[in-house]
């Protein structure tokens, strides 16, 4: 009957977002009926290497609504084409247009609304599907009453979106929360997008949300604007569902900067609104030539995949626990555990799309076999690139691809470097004052020579379609000689010795320090 | 499902009715006669247009916080014209706020009711012309607009919007001119102030604004269709048929109804009735549709198919009993109660003659091309045919 479509990113926007929100999925879950029904929540611009934000709040959330949800994800490459022309990391047209252009065609109706919005049919008998399926075309709108940020935080239990909406019930009388706040046609209501109902038909026709508005703002009201034109009404459903706000304004969002607060401009998208249509982005509009990824939070979830991975590469522990050392005097040691090692490079990996090409230099044969299984089994498809440069790595193994560094380096979604000794067996105690031995030398040689290499030309070797830094995994490169190396061409954070692995960007140091450094990486000096 | 839509021309409705205010005429009609031998001001105030004027006082009473007032206006508006739709809804809500929610949620149900009982338009003409609604409290609460934010497009638009559908062309022309002062040229209100100035008669004015359009935006579906209409009411023929031959072009296949309504237009029965068969199967429950397909069905000498029985009084399905074989055209001629529905009643009689009786399919289309509003689909469909038949 209906799709609602929300939008969002796995960042903190505004005061106890997680709590708001998990609030909210549940709440709009609880009132939908239909089988046909759908979240769609259009994850924005969320870095590659964290889940969507539904993803990192899935265990709050009921299963109904994780049954319900689809999670399309922008990609930060996605958006980088527009980066250049707005402030915000999270653009509202695009995001509704991707989930609009995406939906269940079966379904007549679309909803609007925000991930803090709880929408309580007035007759508790009935569901938000049943009264959509009972009106008539049209484009729907209803008043916004808001919660003291006291009550939905102290009160409402997250998983309890029946006793949530039971409350707002109660409230609404006993705290004198329900205000209308008119405003001017064609808004008819303050806050309106916060529940604006239309026609999925209406929606294709008229081209959408428009994509010029990146800077934040009047969304709604320029929708309203340009569907009440074409519709030539905007109706209430004020006698059919009450629409509540959990209000977060302890803490201002990051669209929020009071009177300094930059939008999109008032008079160009509500005032001078001439045309319910966008033809500009008649063809265009929520991008139906890109593939967007589709996550769900009941199947296939990024912890399936990654414990499957880690199944194909690695065998439960035997003891209770190992043992390693950070001690000084073990800093040329470069032994580490593989099978205690591995969960935090694929870790690292989840989150990225399955079609990731990745390249692996390696001085370690084992880890190069264990990592392709547990990549494999992590459902990626793309290739694992392994540069002919690398000796003594295994050729044969499915989906490892061989060739010239500098032939391999446009083809990388991402690089791991891995800094252990080649000659370390998988029975030989860990971090024990073991030196290299000649072959392990030669070896990481080859390994850091690549690695700065592809450190300092990353920009140029980028491929053509692609807008954003590549990623950079190292492992074994914390507390040990390569630290220094590591993080002297990668931002990377300060992590727990313990998962042995860093990741970052590649750094952008324009200091005399980092130009020196890019100097004798490129030329391996 | 959509609600069943009617085809309807904004010309066509006479601006004094509010729809299904009819039967309400009817029935007061006699009181007024008795009112007026005592009171005149009371008999005056029994029209349907003082509905209107109740209607608006109750707006201004709300606004000014006085919801008793507002409610006897409102009931007041609603004595004139049950149908009112727009008061209806209005009552509805201050009833609610005041805490009668039941009284309330039974006039908010009938208010949706009245709205999706009104006939929509022709899904081949410009956006506004497909609405339902009387749009009184668009046209006042656009006015509040335009007096608060001035020198601003949209509230001028909106207000015209409003006023050139409910009928009103020349207050809806005055409010495009006011927009158009501050976006000279902008062809998105050039077009609207063609449509004003079609809706007036003045389609020489019209086809030019549309032509300053359609130099900016060649592919302007909304405006060809216009300008073609406009092309028609003026008899060139084969000017108003290239645009909407390009309008079909241009429409997407998906579109079919839109398609549909254009090819009859035109003339063009055998994409009419094609079309008009993906709209059935999309809409079944529309009768125009079954109607307009039995229509370019027989204009095309398809094979008929059976008709299933019009179901129900309602518009059109007295036309349907016509091409069932099971009403005269002396019955449809009785229940065509608008000068729109006599037209289409003209036209389908039309249909219904011409393989027996060419001389009497011309005679009718010559009435409907005497009497009808050019931007019906029957006023083009029969100049079309005429041009065949050679007249």
């Amino acid at each position: 009957m209906f799709s609602v479509i929300l939008y969002g990113r796995n960042d903190s926007h505004g005061y106890n977002l997680h709590k708001r929100a998990a609030i909210s999925f549940n709440a709009l879950a609880e009132v939908m009926s239909d089988p046909d029904d759908e979240i769609l929540f259009v994850d924005y611009n969320t870095p590659d290497d964290h889940p969507t934000f539904p993803e990192a709040i899935h265990d709050t959330l009921t299963d109904k609504a994780k049954k319900v949800m689809r999670i399309l994800r922008v990609r930060p490459d996605q958006h980088a084409h527009l980066r250049p022309k707005t402030h915000l990391v999270a653009l509202e047209a695009q995001s509704r247009n991707v989930a609009l252009r995406r939906s269940n065609p079966r379904n007549r109706w679309i909803l609007y609304t925000n991930t803090d919005m709880l929408l309580v049919p007035r007759n508790a008998e009935e569901s938000l599907s049943s009264i959509l399926g009972g009106l008539a075309d049209g484009f729907y709108q209803v008043p916004r009453f808001e919660i003291p940020e006291m009550l939905w935080e102290a009160a409402f239990d997250r998983r309890d979106p029946a006793g949530n909406l039971a409350k707002l019930r109660e409230w609404a009388v006993r705290f004198h929360l329900n205000q209308v706040v008119h405003n001017y046609m064609p808004m008819k209501y303050d806050a309106l997008g916060d529940f604006q109902a239309a026609l999925r038909e209406d929606m294709f026709a008229i081209h959408g949300f428009n994509e010029d508005m990146i800077l934040g703002w009047h969304c709604d009201s320029n929708l309203a604007a340009r569907l009440a034109l074409y519709r030539g009404r905007v109706d209430t459903l004020i006698d059919k569902v009450f629409g509540y706000h959990c209000d977060h304004t302890r803490v201002a969002a990051a669209n929020n900067k009071g009177r300094a607060t930059r939008m999109n401009d008032q008079d160009r998208f509500i005032w001078n609104v001439a045309s319910p249509y966008v033809p500009a982005q008649a063809e265009t509009w929520g991008w139906p030539d890109v593939e967007i990824e589709e996550l769900r939070l009941d199947r296939d979830t990024a912890y399936q995949r990654f414990t499957a991975g880690l199944d194909k590469a690695i065998k439960p522990a035997t003891a209770p626990f190992t043992g390693t050392s950070l001690e000084w005097q073990l800093f040329e040691d470069l032994t580490y555990d593989l099978p205690h090692t591995l969960p935090f490079v694929c870790d690292q990996m989840v989150t990225f799309p399955r079609s990731t090409a990745v390249m692996m230099v390696a001085a370690r044969a084992d880890f190069v076999t264990g990592f392709a299984a547990a990549w494999k089994g992590m459902g990626f498809t793309g290739p694992i690139l392994i540069p002919e440069e690398c000796e003594g790595l295994p050729g044969d193994l499915a989906g490892v691809e061989r060739a010239p560094f500098a032939g391999q380096l446009p083809k990388a979604d991402m690089f791991i470097f891995e800094f252990g000794l080649a000659t370390q067996t998988a029975t030989e105690p860990v971090r024990a004052g073991r030196a290299m031995a000649p072959l392990d030398k030669k070896r990481l040689r080859v390994v850091e020579k690549l690695f700065k290499r592809a450190a300092t030309a990353e920009a140029e070797t980028r491929p053509p379609a692609r807008r954003v830094q590549r990623r950079f995994i190292g492992v074994n490169v914390i507390y040990n000689k390569f630290w220094t190396t590591f993080t002297d061409y990668v931002g990377a954070n300060i992590n727990p010795f313990c998962s042995q692995v860093l990741a970052g960007l590649p750094r952008e140091d324009e200091s005399l320090k980092g130009k020196v450094l890019r100097f004798r990486g490129r030329h391996a000096l | 499902m959509r609600e069943q839509s009617a085809v309807r021309d904004e010309r066509c409705e006479d601006p004094t009715k509010l729809a299904n205010g009819d039967i309400l005429q009817a029935v007061i009609a006699p009181l007024a006669r008795l009112w007026r031998r005592s009171t005149t001001s009371a008999a005056v105030d029994l029209k349907p247009e003082s509905a209107e004027r109740h209607y608006r006082d109750g707006v201004l009473k709300v606004r000014g916080g006085d919801v008793d007032g507002a409610l006897a206006e409102f009931d007041k508006a609603l004595d004139r014209a049950p149908g009112f739709a727009d008061a209806v809804l209005a009552r509805a809500e201050l009833l609610d706020g005041q805490g009668r929610c039941e009284a309330a949620r039974g006039e908010y149900e009938r208010a949706r009711q009245l709205w999706s009982e009104m006939p929509a338009g022709a899904p081949d003409r410009r956006y506004l012309f497909r609405r339902r609604g009387h749009f009184a409290f668009e046209i006042e609460a656009y006015e509040l607009v335009r007096a608060n934010v001035r020198n601003k497009i949209l509230p001028q638009l909106a207000h015209g919007n409003a006023l050139l559908v409910r009928g009103r062309a020349a207050e809806a022309l005055d409010s495009y001119e006011r927009a158009l002062r501050i976006r000279p040229n902008l062809p998105e209100l050039l077009a609207l102030k063609g449509e004003a100035l079609s809706a007036l008669g003045r389609y020489e004015e019209a086809i030019q604004a549309f032509d300053s359009v359609l130099a900016a935006c060649p592919a302007d579906v909304e405006t060809l269709n216009g300008r073609g209409i406009a092309c028609m009411a003026l008899g060139k023929l084969a000017e108003a048929n290239d645009d909407w031959r390009r309008q079909l072009d241009l429409l997407p296949q998906a579109q079919s109804s839109a398609r549909a309504c254009v090819a009859m237009r035109q003339g063009n029965n055998e994409a009419a009735f094609h079309s008009f068969g993906l709209s059935l199967a999309k809409e079944p429950a529309n009768a125009y549709w079954l109607l307009y397909r039995l229509t370019a069905g027989r204009l095309t000498g398809a094979p008929r198919d059976p008709i299933a029985a019009p179901v129900g009084a309602q518009w059109p399905a007295p036309l349907l009993a016509l091409h069932a074989g099971q009403a005269t055209e002396e019955d449809v001629l009785a229940r065509s109660d608008t000068p729109c529905q006599r037209t289409e009643t003209l036209f389908q009689l039309g249909v219904v003659a011409l393989a027996g009786n060419p001389a009497a399919a011309r005679r009718h289309w010559e009435e409907v091309v005497e009497r009808g509003a050019p931007a019906l689909i029957e006023y083009a469909a029969a100049r079309n045919q005429l041009a065949r038949l050679g007249s």
